[in-house]
């Protein structure tokens, strides 16, 4: 098999596979609003109440695993 | 899934990555693997020649040059036969331009002498009358940097292979030989063989004194870059 | 320690929009000058003969390009983000001494590297490589700048208080990671000084890439830092400072992420649009042409959502020229969207590459939606920077117009000067002999370059009023309460 073919395989492969992901993606979006999982269109109010006073739209509570540091 | 990577801002990061490195790893990579080749007839520079092209690199010729001929009919009328990729094969970096507000360059050497060069960079609007390239004159008075050319060829040859000292194939079934010189001042004194061969068709007496004093003026260099571009 | 409650920490972000401002006036002064240059030649010597090596057109199209690429633009950026990123994550940069510090190393070095670039760019030391003209030493210093923002951005973003990112974070970090990944690739070089033992210019060096390659490289960055410099981060820009200012929240929170996505990964594909007809193989050539079409959804996914953000509040457009910049930023961004996927099409491509309709099309996005959205944001931020109003509402207004009478005459020129032009090369009379000689395409755009040189000037002469307006907010505007600076920016008569 020449680069060429490999080339192009590769790139089908990954085409699809982000294809799918992108639309899974829209599904999960859709479908955590319908089952009332979690509203996406909250998020928008991040911009608006942003004083350093304001409360957090999602808080990072004290023991949640995300309070380790960062890289 | 999704939304955890939201949360997760280092692992979100590599997401983004791997999302907009895809095309690279496809379109780029694979391609260094095969190197351009050079077509038959395509030589390395000599060290004035490489000291020429460092003065068009200096003064963005390729801001309103470019050195790309198109396949059409209208491009290879004007220009000559369009380009190959093999013919860019020591071309580093490639000088194709993006925009044409003068006309290509690629193969300029075909169709312009050393006299037309010097009186054009002098004064362009004397030579193409409606022309809006600015005068060079700097050029004249410039000398030519030979040794970083020296460097470069040396550099090149060490790291990329590029074949000096090399019997090339040339289109007319003969071999040609680009020397890279074994000292810098052989390097010199081989330029300035070069040069004085451009001198003699030039007019302008201060070039003229220049290289007779062993000197190199910018514009020497320059046109031998030019008269290469075939 | 006293106990005044938290506030924010302008400091970083204040330097960065001086810069802005007067790398922006310097730029696009070149940029005039250049302009006037090619309608008039006898400007290259305006200095005269003597200073003509450094005012030539040659000498300064890169300095003007770097200038509003990494001067105005990336400064912009920066202000933005050291504003933004706070607000948005809801901790603030006086809370960490280190990254205080990081924000402070992050300006001067920038500062240096700026010199250096300003410097070397007129001696005509350059790699000639578009947008990565700096020779290695530089390039260095451009990487170290790089990781001390990126140090900070990752930095802000683990103290936070908010949990999710605002989608706005997501384009500036989107922004840090594919520069920095295009940078480094296209800028591969060996310092000649040392491969070869020490003879010429120590500063030189020769691509790692030859011919062909090197172009695709080349391309592959040079749009790419277009997508990643001139798209991306001001898609954040917009994402946070149009709600903020007309108080309205995002139209759509789920489409703004899926053309997020959608613009990751269909914008590096585009970059073989710039090589059409070109050596590069076939089949790269038509991806760039294919993907530049795909592009138009996700980048109109973004400006619709703005446009519709606005949906019932158009009373706002009319009453603020604050939302007037915004609106019309994101129109052109759309336009400008739209232009460049039609000149990527193949048999377009061959009439338009290498005219003047490409730098129309350049302009029309950098003057028309980048330029327009880094100085709406840096209106809005300037009440909430310094604590007084803007100075003038009326002389925004008058900026606004004449700005955008500006970019009007520069791209409607350069479209029908590039026309004209790709028509005329490919013209044959009766015989299949060539129409025109190449001096009759060019003294036939005379008419156009004149017409674009005041369009540019136009746009420069808003530039100083926007920089006159700015400095009088700082100086001498009212002083406004916080209560006041909840989402319509105060603007003095």
């Amino acid at each position: 098999m020449d680069i060429g073919t490999i080339q192009a395989y590769a790139y089908f492969f990954f085409t699809a596979l982000l294809v799918v992901v992108l639309y899974a993606y829209i599904y999960h979006l859709y479908s955590s609003q319908w089952k009332g999982k979690r509203d996406y269109e909250k998020y928008g109010n991040i911009a608006l109440h942003d004083e350093i006073t304001d409360k957090p739209v999602e808080e990072i509570s004290k023991n949640d695993e995300i309070n380790k540091k960062e890289p | 899934m999704f939304h955890w990577l939201e949360k997760h801002p280092f692992f979100f990061a590599v997401a983004v990555f791997v999302v907009i490195s895809f095309a690279g790893l496809i379109e780029i990579l694979p391609n260094f693997a095969q190197a351009s080749q050079p077509v038959v007839g395509t030589k390395p520079y000599s060290t004035l020649e490489l000291a020429g092209r460092h003065v068009y690199i200096k003064n963005s010729c390729n801001a309103c040059h470019s050195q790309l001929v198109r396949p059409f009919k209208s491009e290879t009328d004007r220009y000559g036969h369009y380009s190959l990729s093999g013919e860019y094969a020591y071309d580093r970096p490639f000088l194709w331009g993006s925009k044409r507000t003068g006309p290509d360059l690629m193969r300029v050497g075909n169709y312009r002498t050393t006299d037309w060069h010097e009186n054009h960079m002098k004064d362009p609007a004397a030579v193409v009358p409606g022309s809006i390239m600015p005068a060079y004159r700097w050029l004249f008075k410039n000398t030519a940097d030979i040794d970083t050319a020296y460097a470069e060829q040396v550099t090149v040859n060490k790291v990329f292979a590029v074949p000096y000292n090399a019997e090339i194939p040339m289109a007319d079934g003969s071999k040609s030989t680009v020397k890279l010189a074994a000292t810098l001042e052989e390097a010199h004194a081989d330029a300035l063989e070069e040069a004085k061969a451009i001198a003699a068709d030039m007019k302008d007496q201060d070039v003229k004194d220049a290289v007779a004093a062993g000197q190199i003026p910018e514009i020497v260099a320059l046109i031998a870059y030019m008269n290469s571009l075939k | 320690m006293d106990n005044r409650p938290l506030e924010y920490d302008y400091t970083v972000a204040k330097m960065f929009m001086l810069t802005t401002v007067v790398l922006g006036i310097v730029g696009m002064l070149v940029g005039v000058i250049l302009a006037w240059e090619m309608a008039f030649p006898a400007v290259n010597t305006m200095l005269g003969e003597g200073l003509a090596e450094y005012t030539n057109f040659s000498r300064l199209r890169p300095l003007h390009t770097d200038a509003v690429i990494f001067g105005f633009t990336l400064s912009g950026i920066w202000a933005t983000w050291y504003y933004v990123g706070q607000r948005v994550l809801k901790v603030s940069m006086a809370e960490s001494k280190f990254l205080m510090f990081l924000g402070k190393l992050h300006f001067w070095l920038y500062m240096l590297v700026v010199v250096a670039v300003v410097g070397s760019l007129l001696m005509g030391i350059t790699t000639s490589k578009e947008y990565a003209e700096f020779e290695w030493p530089i390039d260095i210093a451009v990487v170290v700048v790089w990781v001390l923002w990126g140090m900070g951005l990752f930095g802000l973003i683990g103290i936070r208080r908010e949990k999710s990112l605002y989608i706005s974070i997501w384009y500036y970090i989107a922004t840090f990671l594919g520069i920095a990944m295009l940078y480094l690739f296209n800028n591969m070089a060996i310092p000649t000084y040392f491969a070869s033992g020490g003879i010429g210019d120590w500063y030189h060096s020769v691509s790692m890439y030859a011919g062909t390659n090197d172009a695709l490289v080349q391309w592959w960055y040079g749009h790419n830092a277009v997508a990643f410099g001139f798209t991306v981060p001001i898609v954040a820009m917009i994402y946070y400072f149009l709600p903020k200012e007309s108080g309205q929240a995002v139209y759509s929170y789920k489409l703004s992420l899926l053309a997020f996505w959608g613009l990751m990964f269909v914008y590096l594909w585009a970059g073989g649009h710039h090589l059409i007809y070109s050596t590069v193989p076939d089949w790269m050539q038509t991806m760039g042409s294919v993907f530049s079409v795909v592009l138009i959804l996700p980048s109109w996914g973004s400006a619709i959502n703005m446009l519709l953000t606005m949906k019932g509040e158009w009373q706002q457009v009319a009453a603020s020229p604050l939302i007037k910049f915004m609106i019309l930023a994101s129109t052109f961004y759309m336009f400008s969207t739209l232009e460049g996927p039609i000149q990527a099409i193949k048999s377009v491509n061959a009439l338009a590459h290498f005219t003047d309709w490409i730098v129309g099309h350049v302009h029309d996005g950098v003057l028309g939606w980048v330029a327009f959205m880094i100085m709406a944001a840096l209106f809005h931020m300037a009440p909430r920077v310094f604590k007084r109003e803007i100075y003038s509402k009326s002389l925004m207004n008058t900026q606004f117009w004449v700005q955008t009478l500006g970019v009007v005459l520069y791209f409607t020129s350069m479209w029908i000067a590039g026309i004209t032009q790709g028509m005329m090369w490919r013209a044959h009379d009766e015989f299949g002999n060539l129409a025109y000689s190449f001096i009759d395409t060019v003294s036939v755009l005379h008419p156009y370059f004149t017409i674009r040189a005041v369009g540019g000037t136009l746009y420069l002469v808003g530039m100083f009023l926007f920089a006159y307006n700015m400095y009088k907010t700082m100086t001498s505007s009212r002083r406004v309460e916080e209560s006041e600076l909840q989402n319509a920016s105060p603007m003095g008569a």
